[in-house]
């Protein structure tokens, strides 16, 4: 699955669009079943062959996914760009003092436990919606600030003497050499942020959200097995195809 | 750092400022009747006709008046100082709740307030700021937080019995300790099993490439799909499993439980375990290798007396990454009936109950910041030529 993306964009425009196949097909196959399910009614009768109701009824799937993409996608965006935005900023010359207690702070608050925060939220913000757009985006701070600070630290001193004696202004550098240079890493803090988010969000559904947790926790509250499987395929199948895009997106990707 | 006079502190001063404004504005401490009727909130100023507060709030502005020109001398001074108030704060609360929880309250619940829980962090980043400013080793650090410690622990048993926490602690001690344990045991358990598996796995990858390829494809693949599905999609399998066979059902095993939690745990700590074990092995200098074969060593004397001590301390960055990631995870397979701390999470959250949230949530912080703690020193450590 992986070897072509290695040789990065030395490939031919064909080859490269070969590469969008495996998102394009995890996609594909997340739509088809989300629109699908009820057509497998006789599947998951094997299952519970002796449940009333197979199919989860509650919310159609399709805005069950639809809500959780909105939560993930809404808390991602506000992440990277105040993510990358403090990082940048705790790099620049005026910022330059919080930089040690920002990347303390980035490495300190991995630590804590994405179900920790989340429930912490709640006692702060209330149930519903908001409390998990918050907690997801506070928590997924922390892995962009933390490659954007490891990505424009890992530029060699000489490129960034070498772009300013050719004259380039400071928004200059950080735009056309600094960002560019780091951009693999910080792309991959982004895909960790994203794929926590899409785990923990699936968490919300335990404080009032209604998304692809959903069905799980309503699964695990009446013993219903099939309810269970139709929330974790899904969820499942959202989180490989939004990971094999970023497989595609991240050049030399090691894997 | 440098000698002599500096550049102002901005971190330190505008920490303290936002300190001393959301302690003297914010809701401090919260009193109710008992657990069902919600209390009144009370700003620290309102406590005590707000001189103890005003008290308090004094060192934080002279902290932030020594980080305007600091010198080294005052930045010691700073850190005795915000020492001292991360020390006072339980005591402050203690005299707080003796003040508001009046004697006809026998079941009055004290709740901590969003400027105490703020003032606690704004404290705990100001401890960090110094301690990087001043260059104080790690250890050292740890060793700032113990007034603090003893503050809370002398607190919690003698004077803060109305603490909501508390209250929510003593009615289900016994059902703690058991989740307590319980959740250790399943840490313990899916890092041990997975530090023996993958080592197997990484020796194997050496081997064969074919295996380092399908292997780590594999992992990846598991560590990307979130923590809820999986759990779900064993369920359904081990509950299968547990009802046709039946020494599997006698040892325990079915689709909810102790099975699907540790199986999914073990899945989960294999990547990172995988992965550095095998960085640690392939990263060992050839040239270290060659010379110790020179020096007439065999294949087996090679491991042990060279490639294992080079490899312990990433193999111990990879046991601190994994047991962080399960403590959390666990919390997670409370869901499914594997007990554990996260039991109280989701009881809290299902009983609106928020002090039972946190008698899960806080431990299972506490937990990973000690494994953090315990297993980053001890890599540090063992690091040829990098003492702590």
């Amino acid at each position: 699955m992986k070897p072509a993306s290695l040789t990065g964009n030395r490939l031919t425009p064909l080859a490269r669009q070969r590469l969008w196949l495996a998102p394009l097909v995890w996609l594909a196959l997340l739509l088809l079943l989300a629109a699908g399910m009820g057509q497998l009614e006789w599947l998951f009768r094997l299952v519970e062959p002796d449940m009333r109701e197979v199919i989860y009824r509650r919310a159609g799937f399709f805005s069950l996914l639809g809500q959780h993409i909105l939560v993930v996608g809404a808390a991602s965006l506000l992440a990277v760009v105040l993510g990358v935005g403090a990082a940048i900023a705790v790099t620049r010359p005026a910022g330059r003092d919080f930089l040690p207690l920002v990347s303390q702070l980035a490495s300190i608050g991995q630590t804590f436990p994405p179900v920790a925060v989340l429930a912490l939220a709640v006692p702060a913000l209330g149930f519903g919606t908001l409390p998990i757009i918050v907690a997801l985006l506070l928590y997924g701070l922390l892995p962009i600030v933390r490659n954007t600070l490891a990505g424009i630290a890992s530029i060699d001193l000489d490129v960034h003497e070498a772009a300013r004696g050719m004259g380039m202004t400071a928004g200059q550098v950080l735009r056309q050499v600094e960002l560019p240079l780091a951009a693999p890493v910080i792309l991959a803090g982004i895909r960790t942020s994203v794929t926590i988010n899409i785990a923990t969000a699936a968490l919300g559904a335990t404080v009032g959200a209604s998304n692809l947790g959903d069905p799980i926790i309503s699964g695990i509250v009446n013993g219903n097995t099939a309810y269970i499987l139709q929330g974790a395929l899904l969820i499942g199948l959202l989180a490989i195809a939004v990971d094999s895009v970023f497989e595609r997106l991240i050049p030399g990707n090691p894997g | 750092m440098g000698e002599g006079r500096q550049r102002t502190n901005w971190v330190l001063l505008s920490l303290m400022l936002s300190a001393v404004a959301a302690w003297l504005t914010l809701d401090a401490v919260s009193v109710a009747p008992n657990r069902i009727v919600p209390g009144s909130a009370y700003t620290a100023r309102e406590v005590m006709d707000g001189w103890p507060a005003l008290l308090l709030a004094l060192p934080m502005l002279a902290v932030a008046v020594l980080a305007w020109q600091p010198t080294r001398k005052g930045l010691r001074l700073a850190l005795v100082a915000v020492v001292a108030l991360l020390t006072l704060l339980p005591l402050w609360l203690s005299a707080a709740t003796a003040v508001l929880v009046e004697s006809d309250m026998p079941r009055a619940r004290v709740g901590i307030g969003s400027a105490l829980w703020l003032l606690l962090f704004l404290l705990l980043l100001a401890l960090i700021e110094l301690r990087t400013r001043l260059g104080l080793s790690r250890p050292m650090g740890w060793l700032l937080l113990v007034p603090m410690g003893a503050g809370w622990w002398l607190a919690l048993t003698l004077w803060l019995e109305p603490l909501a926490l508390l209250r929510e602690y003593q009615a289900r001690s016994d059902q703690f300790i058991t989740a307590l344990a319980m959740h250790l045991v399943l840490v313990g358990a899916a890092v041990g099993a997975s530090l023996v598996l993958a080592s197997l796995l990484a020796l194997a990858m050496r081997r064969h490439a074919g295996i380092r390829r399908a292997g780590f494809g594999v992992l990846n693949f598991l560590q990307t799909i979130p923590s809820l599905a999986l759990f779900g999609l064993l369920l359904a399998p081990l509950a299968w499993l547990g009802s046709r066979i039946d020494w599997l059902s006698a040892i325990g095993v079915s689709g909810i439980g102790w099975a699907p939690a540790f199986l999914a745990l073990l899945g989960y700590s294999l990547l990172p375990m995988v992965r550095n074990i095998h960085v640690a092995l392939e990263e060992v200098d050839p040239a270290v290798v060659e010379s110790a074969r020179g020096m007439g060593m065999n294949r087996s004397q090679v491991f042990l007396q060279v490639r294992l001590p080079l490899a312990l301390p990433v193999v111990l960055e990879g046991i601190r990454i994994t047991t962080v990631q399960a403590i959390g995870l666990t919390a997670v397979a409370a869901l499914i009936g594997a007990g554990g701390l996260g039991t109280f999470i989701f009881q809290g959250l299902g009983q609106a109950a928020m002090d039972m949230v946190l008698l899960g949530a806080l431990p299972i912080i506490g937990l990973a910041l000690m494994a953090d703690a315990l297993f980053g020193s001890l890599s540090e450590r063992l690091r040829p030529g990098g003492a702590a």
